[in-house]
């Protein structure tokens, strides 16, 4: 009966729950999903890995905390967060005017603009557009701009994936046979496949998968897409009652950001500075 | 490609089979849960307290009628708050998390045991109800005779249903992944995200589940031929 023992060993091991104390910030569990290469993801060693892992170590460093890593899924990170399995999300987590009615933010440590893309052999591909599309400016260009975009698509699927800014920026602005995906390797597949024509994400994930043999036929189109209900960039979630850890990590996020940390990092893992 | 499925620290093929570990101890220990609280409740149904008939009946409705995730979401966010609230009232402050296997084991336990109990009420009415008297005529004590006489054939009769329900439970448990328990889907969604090669480990993920149903149906099958020694079935 040695694999019973073995067995009930391990069960017992495994139910024991998990205690943590919050209160001083001399200890902070942030919260992170380990499978959004290159935000945060996990090698093959089953190690996290990653420019907002590289980020928080140094940011815990500058707040003269220690830092402990708690992976949880994308689907109720922030239910966790509120409940308080960890002090902070950092998940390539945009800061929304909606995800602000659950949690507060820190100030964006990178910001990255939205950007679409579709099959090189697309007409979609040699689309024209202004280099830049700012949703704070109202001016008849930026409408401009939008409309070219509506005309272009018009009657076309475009992809985003659910419950993020892309999803919403999409509603508000764009007139398109929306296809709404759980996870971006789902509408990475399908745009290779042709299932859908287009896809709206950050350019910084895509342009990961562009690199990949499956992306190779993958190109940008369109403006770069940023402000308004797009949003200030990535930032750290924190819960609303923690006002003193939200002034922590701005400290430090300004202070990472003023001598080069985040250019560094962000150079590392996405080829260019995503410094806020 | 083939370097992604390696063992040690280049390849997933050690996390994997650790995710398929995972996966079998919480689905036979949410099995094994199930299996006592449908014996409780399949019990309570052929009872004749009118009290514990509504309970029963209560709870295979509810749970039979709402769907698993949302069973997981409720005991995984509700059931660390519970507790939480119930430790504050005793002066503990602080967060405390029932660990994702317990909560994961409770509720897909608790599913399959929904469904266990009418396996279970199912094959216990098939007993011939000669088989109770003879029973008590020879004199047996109650226990004596339920697990003597009628445990043996409840088991022979529930285990085709059995079967069946450990097969749902098994893929119940991919569910589980939304609370972090790193099982096969949580697993292979970890793989897929951090190396863009999604329909390389979701067809890993998929290898894995038919590996461990293929395994157990060759073991319930040896379980049902064992019960059944004794019995023939009948031509008419």
């Amino acid at each position: 009966m040695r694999i019973f023992k073995v067995f009930t060993t391990l069960l017992i091991t495994l139910s024991l729950s998990s205690f943590a104390l919050a209160g001083d910030w001399s200890k902070i569990r942030v919260g992170t999903e380990g499978a959004y290469e290159p935000w945060n993801y996990t090698n093959a060693a089953g190690e996290l890995v990653g420019a907002e892992l590289d980020l928080a170590r140094d940011l815990c460093a500058r707040m003269k905390a220690e830092c402990e890593f708690v992976q949880q899924d994308w689907d109720g990170i922030i239910p966790a967060l509120v409940q308080g399995k960890y002090d902070v999300i950092m998940a390539g987590m945009s800061v929304t005017e909606e995800r602000k009615k659950t949690i507060s933010f820190s100030s964006a440590y990178m910001t990255e603009p939205a950007k679409m893309s579709t099959l090189k052999g697309s007409p979609l591909a040699t689309l024209s557009t202004a280099k830049n599309l700012n949703l704070d400016d109202d001016s008849a260009a930026s409408k401009g701009t939008i409309g070219t975009l509506n005309a272009a698509l018009k009657g076309l699927r475009l992809g985003v994936t659910a419950a993020t800014i892309h999803e919403d920026f999409a509603n508000a602005y764009l007139d398109v046979d929306l296809k709404i995906y759980p996870t971006q390797d789902e509408m990475n597949l399908d745009l290779s496949a042709g299932r859908i024509d287009a896809a709206l994400s950050d350019s910084g994930t895509i342009e990961a998968y562009m690199g990949t043999p499956s992306g190779a036929n993958v190109t940008f189109f369109g403006p770069n897409i940023f402000g308004g209900l797009l949003g200030e960039g990535v930032g750290a979630g924190i819960r609303q009652g923690d006002a003193d850890l939200k002034a922590m990590f701005d400290k430090a996020i300004a202070e990472a950001a003023a001598d080069g940390t985040i250019g560094r990092i962000s150079t590392q893992y996405f080829g260019k500075d995503l410094a806020p | 490609m083939m370097e992604l499925i390696t063992f040690g620290d280049t390849g997933w093929g050690d996390e994997l089979l650790l995710s398929m570990v995972m996966t079998i101890l919480v689905s036979t220990s949410s099995l094994a849960f199930g299996l006592l609280i449908g014996t409780i409740f399949a019990s309570f149904k052929l009872s004749n307290s009118y009290v514990l008939k509504t309970i029963a009946e209560f709870y295979t409705t509810i749970v039979r009628g709402v769907p698993e995730l949302l069973v997981i979401y409720l005991l995984f966010f509700g059931g660390s708050g519970a507790v939480m609230y119930v430790a504050k009232i005793f002066g503990h402050m602080g967060y405390i998390e029932l660990s994702p296997f317990t909560i994961g084991t409770i509720a897909v336990g608790a599913i399959s045991g929904a469904y266990s109990t009418e396996v279970i009420r199912g094959a216990i009415l098939a007993v011939p109800k000669g088989q109770f008297e003879a029973a008590r005529t020879l004199g047996m004590k109650k226990y004596a005779m339920s697990f003597n006489v009628i445990f043996p054939q409840v088991a022979r009769l529930a285990l085709p249903g059995i079967g069946n329900v450990w097969q749902v439970t098994l893929k119940d448990t991919a569910l589980i992944s939304v609370t972090g328990l790193v099982e096969i889907m949580r697993q292979s969604k970890i793989a897929a995200g951090s190396t863009h090669e999604p329909f390389l480990f979701y067809s890993i993920a998929i290898i894995l589940y038919l590996f461990i149903t293929s395994i157990s149906y060759q073991f319930f099958n040896r379980a049902e031929n064992k019960f059944s020694k004794g019995f023939v079935r009948e031509e008419n």
